[in-house]
């Protein structure tokens, strides 16, 4: 069984974010796996235990830096990887085109996980892209899967703390949500080991893909200057904790 | 209409804020002016404010065990002033000093017998009773995880550590400069902040006072220097005080990271504070049951001097900047990883970045200059928060003394330590005409 992981090297949500040219982020800033796939990338591990005979293929669109990314996914657990390398941006049709390419050239996907959204461009379109392409049920913001022999049952949670459950054929596309797992980060000796995995660099312009009937391009990139106006919570100490518990039941809505 | 002090200090950090207390409390008249909104909130409240002994001078660890001293009777040395912020908290983990090629540990052993510092001798396996987490195998010399060699299985093992059981950390730095402040102010002392000094006025090689950026001006026959990383562009607004430094200091750029805790184990309860020269990093409890891991300077890490008005305000390359980069993270975190084979390293970088006023060769200057009447705090280099309060005193002393008529420059003060029996130490040790102290670490263990 062969699980691709779509992996995606994003600016940490710390960075400060600066616009270049109008259009486009600068990318000299600090890089992470998008946090998303942390959870696709632990999902698939887990299935992986379930199953021996599992492959699980980290598989990334993105510059020679995303290197790193793919390099930290095998730290945490997947057992190779794929650059699909690119100086590009790629809108989330040519991503969706690109991941379907290099699967096929790898043998294809048994299962499919993506983070449910990227943190950089929260499109979230690129899993739904993919699934038409492969004509393959696709499922987002996924909090549960489990696996018998080639179905799955999944349970995707929607707005407001509602779920839904599906019984889908594999193979299938599942959009990781952080509810999924707690992701495992690499200890010491599993970075040593994945430094011993390889990793396939294929060029995108290698892909031979065929000319998109449509596409879309950032014209425009505007800096979206946040206004933070915290407020200050006075009074004694049980006022106080009253007040806190007034704003994690209506405003932050956690209890 | 110009106002007058006895003496102004500029900057309300770690060092300024004590400074002013005990010359507050000597009955001077003090005015002091920083940047930011608070007391603590420049690069104090980035220190990772580690209390521990071991320093690569004797003067060094007997100013350190002194500071101890204060931390531990906190209460009292700010006169039971009230802080409607709370307290700061000395937490007493105590310290472990990892005997190794890192540090010149039978040099500080031989401080700490000096000193008479309380200390124990532990074998390997004592420090793994202690620190079950931990694997005392030799991974020397220090490496960055670029280089392949990085990964190379250790083959030797390490020969135990010195176990200091006073020493940990401060658990809020800015919150114990705003203790300071507080008991500053009961004792008459003037704070002003949110204000930039732009001149530092004189008249025939005397101090007259500052001019503030909004044109204000302040008159004293005294100012300090306690400017932290802005330490250099203060000395060069006093004429010739610059020119008449030989220990020269700057800003240095420093990232310290947050890892948690391996599962199962409650460092924040049950940990030490430990520095690792086998892997060039000290770390300590943080909240949330996190590692922090500091850098102790290596030869391989890359030394980033920055301008730290740029810095402060978010300008500047990456790497130069006020953003953790990746590269460090994993520097940081790979290396406790090595001793911490368990320990989970997050793919985000978390932790915090700040600047060390840097001198030469990583000893403070505590001196006056060659301007009657100006004089400085500076240089701290990463490694003198736990002295502040001892660096107060010390400071106020000599500050009064010279306006009393000593030659310090010929005739250095001696002060005389309160908790340390019998120790006295000659502050012309830490003089801005001393040539480079070779005997120091070059590093932030000072």
């Amino acid at each position: 069984m062969k699980i691709f992981v779509c992996v995606k090297h994003v600016p940490d949500s710390a960075a400060v974010i600066t616009v270049k040219d109008d259009c486009r982020i600068d990318n000299r800033v600090t890089h992470i796996i998008n946090p998303y796939d942390e959870h696709a990338i632990t999902g698939a591990c887990q299935i992986r235990k379930t199953c021996s005979s599992a492959e699980v293929v980290a598989l990334c669109l993105g510059r020679d830096t995303a290197l790193d990314g793919l390099r930290s996914a095998m730290a945490m657990g997947a057992d190779r990887g794929i650059l699909i390398r690119t100086d590009q941006d790629h809108d989330a049709m040519d991503t969706a085109a690109a991941l379907k390419a290099a699967m096929d050239r790898d043998g294809g996907p048994d299962l499919v996980f993506t983070g449910k959204e990227a943190i950089d461009t929260n499109g979230g379109e690129t899993l739904f892209r993919l699934g038409a392409l492969y004509r393959m049920p696709a499922m987002s913001n996924v909090v549960s899967v489990v696996l018998d022999r080639n179905q799955a049952d999944i349970i995707c949670e929607e707005e407001k703390g509602t779920r839904t459950e599906f019984e889908v054929r594999l193979p299938c596309i599942l959009g990781a949500a952080k509810g999924l797992n707690q992701p495992r980060y690499p200890t010491m000796p599993d970075i040593i080991k994945s430094r011993k995995k390889p990793i396939d660099i294929l060029d995108y312009a290698d892909l031979d893909l065929d000319p998109l009937p449509a596409a879309t391009r950032v014209v425009r990139l505007t800096a979206c200057e946040e206004d933070r106006n915290p407020a200050q919570l006075k009074g004694d100490a049980d006022q106080v904790a009253d007040q806190i518990i007034q704003v994690l039941k209506h405003q932050a809505r956690v209890i | 209409m110009t106002q007058t002090y006895d003496a102004i200090i500029i900057g309300a950090g770690a060092i300024g804020a004590p400074i002013a207390y005990e010359l507050s409390k000597m009955g001077y008249k003090t005015l002091s002016l920083d940047k930011t909104h608070d007391a603590g909130e420049g690069s104090t409240a980035g220190s990772c404010a580690i209390v521990r002994a071991h320093y690569s001078t004797e003067d060094g660890v007997a100013t350190a065990y002194e500071g101890m001293k204060y931390w531990l009777d906190w209460e009292n040395y700010l006169d039971h002033v009230e802080d409607e912020k709370g307290l700061a908290k000395y937490m007493n983990t105590g310290s472990i000093l990892i005997k190794s090629q890192g540090h010149d540990w039978k040099k500080v052993q031989r401080h700490y017998d000096a000193v008479g510092v309380t200390y124990e001798e532990w074998d390997n396996d004592q420090v793994v009773q202690h620190v079950p987490v931990v694997n005392m195998k030799e991974y020397w010399p220090v490496k960055r995880p670029e280089d392949p060699a990085f990964f190379d299985p250790p083959k030797k093992d390490l020969q135990g550590a010195i176990f200091c059981p006073e020493g940990g950390y401060v658990n809020d730095p800015a919150l114990s400069t705003h203790n300071t402040m507080r008991a500053a102010q009961e004792k008459g002392g003037t704070f002003i902040f949110n204000v930039e000094v732009t001149e530092i006025r004189s008249q025939n090689n005397r101090v007259t006072g500052v001019t503030l950026s909004n044109g204000t001006q302040y008159d004293a026959d005294i100012v300090v220097n306690c400017g932290g990383p802005h330490s250099f562009k203060v000395n060069q607004m006093a004429e010739g005080v610059f020119e008449g430094c030989n220990i020269k200091t700057k800003a240095l750029r420093h990232e310290v990271m947050h890892c948690p805790s391996p599962e199962g184990y409650d460092y924040l309860n049950d940990g030490y504070h430990m520095s690792d020269g086998d892997v060039g990093c000290y770390y300590r409890p943080e909240v949330g049951n996190m590692f922090l891991i500091g850098s102790e300077d290596p030869d391989c890490d890359p030394q980033e001097w920055v301008d730290p008005d740029n810095f402060y305000s978010g300008k500047g390359e990456p790497g130069q900047n006020n953003q953790l980069t990746m590269g460090q993270w994993k520097a940081q975190c790979y290396r406790l990883g090595r001793r911490i084979e368990s320990l989970q390293v997050p793919e985000q970088p978390k932790g915090v970045v700040d600047l060390y006023d840097c001198s030469d060769d990583w000893i403070p200057v505590y001196d006056k200059s060659d301007m009657d009447g100006f004089y400085m705090a500076i240089g701290t280099s990463g490694n003198q928060f736990k002295n502040a309060p001892v660096v107060g005193r010390m400071m106020a002393e000599l500050i009064d003394a010279v306006e009393k008529g000593q030659d310090h420059d010929n005739d250095p003060y001696q002060y005389t330590l309160k908790y340390v029996p019998g120790r006295v130490i000659d502050m012309g040790f830490y003089s801005r005409k001393r040539q480079i102290n070779y005997d120091s670490s070059f590093s932030v263990n000072g």
